[in-house]
C-alpha cells in the first residue's frame, strides 16, 4: 500500500499533472492558432474590445446575468465551481505537498474554510447531479459524460474530507487516499479531453465568436466551382 | 418558469402547415415555409459537400472546433430563448438545437468522431436529421439573447446562421426570401420589392407633395445627387409601407440641411444574405459599395431597418477592404447626433400618448444602439415608458432572423414567435410602440393584430416627422404659393 502510495503521490502525480497541462496547452494552442489565423485572413481588423471584455468579465463574475435572470440551478453551479477551484489549490495539505517537492508555497486555506468549502462542494456537486435528472431541459440536454463528471469529481472532494476529518483505521485512511489521488489524477489527464477544457477555453469565447462573424470576402466563385454551381440562378 | 407557455389551442394553430400534402410527399420536406422544388436525391450526401466547401472557405471551423469543445450542456440558455419559452417543447432549447449541427460537424469533420462513426458505423447523417434541422433552424429568430445567457459563451445565432447557409446550398431555403433576394441580384428592378425607378420617383414626388401640404415647407427626396454625404439605403419596402418613417427622414434633413440622396441605381438596404447566405451577404455588400461610389457618396446611411444597419456596419469592412471601406451610419445615429447638437427642433407638446421603445435585437444585442433613439424620444414624448428588459437584452419581436417575410407562418409567429412580447407590450399599457426597424414593424403590426392589442407601431421617423419644428426660414407662406410644385 505504502509503495502504491508513495506511486501515485510522486511519478504518477506528475505525469497526469504534465499530461493536463501540456494537453490544456495543445487545445488552447490550437484555438489561439485559429484565431490568429481568422483575424489575419480578414481585411476588418476592428475587434469590439470593450464588449468583449465586459462579456468576458461576466463570464468570470455572472452577477448581471444572475441579476437579470435568477434561477436556482445557475446559483448552486457558481456556487459548485467556487469549491471546484478553491479548495484543490488552496489546501494546506495540497501546498505542503507542492512544498516538499518543488520548493513552491502559497496562502492556503484555513481548517474551517476548508472544510466548509469542502462540504459546500459535495452538496452542490449532488444537487446539481439530482438537478440533471429532475429538471426537464437539463436533462433532455445531459450526456453520459454529464453525469459522469459530476460523479468523478466528487470522489476526490469526498475521498479527501474523509481523510481530513474522520477518524478512520489506518487501512481505511490509506485505501481513501489513494482513490483520492488516483481519481484526481484521471480528472487531470481526462480535463484537455472533455468538456472541463472550458476552464482554459472559456474565456476565449467572445473572441472567438467575432472573428467568427468577419467572413472571408470573395469565397462565393470558390464555393461555386467546388459545388458545381456556377452561373446557376441565386 | 414556464408561465408563459402556449396552451393547446394556440400550438395548434402555431404548428398548422398551409403546405399541400403532395408537396411535402414532393419535396420529401415536412416544414411550414414553402420551399422552391429541389433536388431531394442525396440529399445528406450533398449536405456533407456543401459543409465541407463551406468550411474550406471560411473561419466557421474555428467556432465549431471551440463551441464542441466547451459545450457543458447546462440548459441555462433555455431560460432565455422565446421560442422555447412560449412551447416548451426541449427540441426549442437554443443548445440543443445547436447541437443538431454540432452533431454533424463532430461525427463528420473530426478525427474523433470519425473514427468513432468507423467502430460504431452509426451517427451518419440521414434525410430525417436533415428534416429536423430544416424545421429547427427556421424556428429560431437568430435573436441571439441565448448568447447573453451561455456560461460558455456559445453564439447560438451563428450555428443558426451557418446551419441555414448549408441547408440553403441543398435548396433548403424558404421561397419568400429566395425570390426577394433573386429579384433584388438578377432581376430588373433591382430590390426585394421588385419597385421600378418610375415607381420610385412617383412615390417619392407624391410624399414630397404631401409633405409640403403639411409642413408648409420644400422638404425632398433628393435622387441621384453625386457627391453627396450620405448615400441612402432603406429597407426597400419602406417606399411601399412605410412613408412617415420616409417623410421623418427626409424631414430631418430638411431641417439639418446637410446633403444625402437616393441612388436609382439602387436602393435597397436590405440583405437577406444575413439569414441564410454568406454568398448572398457579400453579393448584396457590394450593390450598395457600387452605387455609393458611382454616386462619390461619402458615407453609406441606412434607414430604420436593424438587419440592413448590422450588415453594412458589420460587413461593408469584412467584404470592401476594411479600413479603405466606405463608412457605415445608420439614420438613429445621425438623427441623434442632430438633435444633440441643437439642429434638430421636436415640439413637446405633439405627442401626448404612452410611447415604448422596442430594441430591434439587431442594433441592441451588440449594444450598438440602445441609448440614441430613447433619448431622442423621451425629449418630446412625456409619456414615455420602459418595457424590461430592454437594450442589450430586449426580446425579439418574434419575426426576427428573416422569419418575418415568411407569410406562411404568420400564426406560428404571433402566437409562439411573439408571444413575449406581446405579453411584454400588454404590461407596458404603451399607446404607440416605436419599432425603428421594417422588420420588427411588420412582425409587431402583425403580433398585436393577432393578439389583440390595441397599439400603435411605428417607427422613430415617423413620430419625428409629427412633432418636427421647421426654422422660419423653411417654412413657405401659403397664401402666396399654394403648391410647393408651382414653384419648382
Ligand atoms: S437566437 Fe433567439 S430564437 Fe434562436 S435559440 Fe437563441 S434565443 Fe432562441
Amino acid at each position: 500500500m505504502e509503495t502504491l502510495l508513495n506511486f501515485a503521490r510522486g511519478p504518477l502525480f506528475r505525469l497526469c499533472f504534465a499530461l493536463m497541462v501540456l494537453g490544456l496547452i495543445r487545445i488552447l494552442f490550437l484555438d489561439v492558432w485559429a484565431a490568429l489565423k481568422a483575424f489575419r485572413k480578414t481585411d476588418d481588423k476592428r475587434m469590439p474590445w470593450k464588449l468583449i471584455f465586459s462579456r468576458t468579465w461576466e463570464w468570470i463574475f455572472p452577477f448581471k446575468r444572475l441579476k437579470n435572470n435568477f434561477q436556482l440551478y445557475s446559483v448552486i453551479s457558481i456556487l459548485f465551481h467556487i469549491g471546484l477551484i478553491i479548495v484543490p489549490i488552496f489546501l494546506f495539505a495540497h501546498i505542503q505537498l507542492w512544498k516538499e517537492s518543488v520548493g513552491i508555497s502559497w496562502i492556503s486555506l484555513s481548517y474551517s474554510w476548508a472544510f466548509w468549502l469542502t462540504t459546500g462542494t459535495i452538496i452542490f456537486a449532488v444537487s446539481m447531479f439530482i438537478g440533471r435528472l429532475v429538471i426537464k431541459q437539463t436533462k433532455l440536454l445531459s450526456r453520459k459524460q454529464d453525469y459522469l463528471w459530476l460523479l468523478l469529481l466528487l470522489i476526490p472532494f469526498v475521498t479527501g474530507f474523509v481523510c481530513a476529518n474522520l477518524t478512520v483505521s489506518p487501512a481505511t485512511y490509506h485505501f481513501f487516499m489513494l482513490v483520492h489521488m488516483l481519481s484526481g489524477e484521471l480528472i487531470f489527464v481526462l480535463i484537455p479531453f472533455s468538456k472541463i477544457a472550458h476552464c482554459v477555453l472559456a474565456p476565449l469565447s467572445q473572441v472567438i465568436s467575432v472573428l467568427a462573424w468577419k467572413f472571408p470576402p470573395m469565397t462565393d466563385d470558390d464555393i461555386c466551382t467546388t459545388l458545381n454551381k456556377k452561373g446557376a440562378k441565386v | 418558469m414556464r408561465t408563459n407557455q402556449i396552451n393547446n389551442e394556440e400550438r395548434i394553430k402555431a404548428f398548422k402547415t398551409a403546405k399541400k400534402s403532395e408537396v411535402i410527399e414532393r419535396q420529401k420536406l415536412n416544414v411550414r415555409y414553402h420551399v422552391e422544388d429541389f433536388d431531394v436525391n442525396d440529399r445528406p450526401r450533398r449536405f456533407l459537400e456543401a459543409f465541407a466547401a463551406i468550411l474550406k472557405h471560411s473561419n466557421y471551423r474555428m467556432a465549431l472546433d471551440h463551441y464542441s469543445r466547451v459545450a457543458a450542456r447546462c440548459s441555462h440558455c433555455a431560460t432565455t430563448c422565446q421560442i422555447y419559452q412560449a412551447t416548451g417543447n426541449t427540441e426549442d432549447i437554443p443548445c440543443h438545437r445547436s447541437e443538431l449541427l454540432l452533431d454533424v460537424y463532430r461525427r463528420h469533420f473530426t478525427l474523433g468522431g470519425m473514427f468513432k462513426g468507423r467502430i460504431s458505423s452509426s451517427g451518419y447523417l440521414t434525410d430525417e436529421k436533415i428534416q429536423e434541422m430544416a424545421e429547427a433552424y427556421w424556428n429560431c429568430t437568430a435573436c441571439r439573447r441565448c448568447v447573453l445567457e451561455c456560461p460558455m459563451g456559445i453564439d447560438h445565432g451563428l450555428i443558426t446562421h451557418l446551419a441555414r447557409y448549408i441547408l440553403s446550398e441543398i435548396g433548403i431555403v424558404p421561397r419568400a426570401l429566395v425570390i426577394s433576394t433573386r429579384e433584388q441580384l438578377e432581376g430588373a428592378s433591382r430590390n426585394t420589392s421588385a419597385v421600378p425607378v418610375p415607381a420610385l420617383k412617383d412615390t417619392l414626388e407624391f410624399l414630397e407633395d404631401d409633405m409640403f401640404e403639411e409642413k408648409s415647407v420644400k422638404i425632398k427626396f433628393p435622387l441621384d445627387v453625386k457627391e453627396s454625404e450620405f448615400v441612402f439605403f432603406p429597407a426597400v419596402s419602406d417606399f411601399l409601407m412605410e412613408a412617415e418613417t420616409l417623410m421623418g427622414i427626409a424631414a430631418v434633413f430638411a431641417a439639418t440641411g446637410d446633403k444625402w440622396t437616393i441612388g436609382t441605381g439602387y436602393f435597397d438596404g436590405i440583405n437577406y444574405g444575413l439569414f441564410y447566405s454568406d454568398r448572398i451577404l457579400e453579393r448584396v455588400i457590394h450593390n450598395v459599395d457600387d452605387e455609393t461610389k458611382r454616386l462619390n457618396g461619402d458615407k453609406i446611411l441606412i434607414g430604420e431597418c436593424g438587419h440592413a444597419s448590422r450588415t453594412a456596419k458589420n460587413f461593408m469592412p469584412v467584404f470592401c477592404g476594411g479600413k479603405e471601406a466606405t463608412p457605415v451610419v445608420s439614420i438613429l445615429e445621425y438623427t441623434h447626433k442632430a438633435w444633440k447638437e441643437g439642429r434638430l427642433k421636436l415640439n413637446p407638446e405633439v405627442i401626448t400618448q404612452k410611447v415604448a421603445y422596442h430594441d430591434p435585437c439587431n442594433f441592441a444585442r451588440n449594444r450598438w444602439i440602445v441609448n440614441q433613439p430613447r433619448e431622442v424620444l423621451k425629449s418630446f414624448c412625456k409619456n414615455y415608458v420602459e418595457m424590461t428588459p430592454t437594450g442589450e437584452n430586449n426580446i425579439c419581436c418574434g419575426g426576427g432572423g428573416g422569419t418575418v417575410s415568411i407569410d406562411e407562418i404568420r400564426p406560428y409567429r404571433t402566437t409562439v414567435g411573439g408571444k413575449l412580447k406581446a405579453d411584454q407590450i400588454r404590461k407596458s399599457g404603451c399607446d404607440i410602440l416605436v419599432a425603428p426597424c421594417a422588420n420588427c414593424k411588420k412582425q409587431l403590426r402583425e403580433l398585436v393584430e393577432d393578439q389583440g392589442i390595441n397599439c400603435q407601431i411605428v417607427g422613430l421617423h415617423d413620430l419625428i416627422y409629427k412633432a418636427i419644428v421647421f426654422d422660419e426660414s423653411l417654412v413657405v407662406k401659403k397664401e402666396k404659393n399654394p403648391t410647393g410644385k408651382e414653384e419648382n
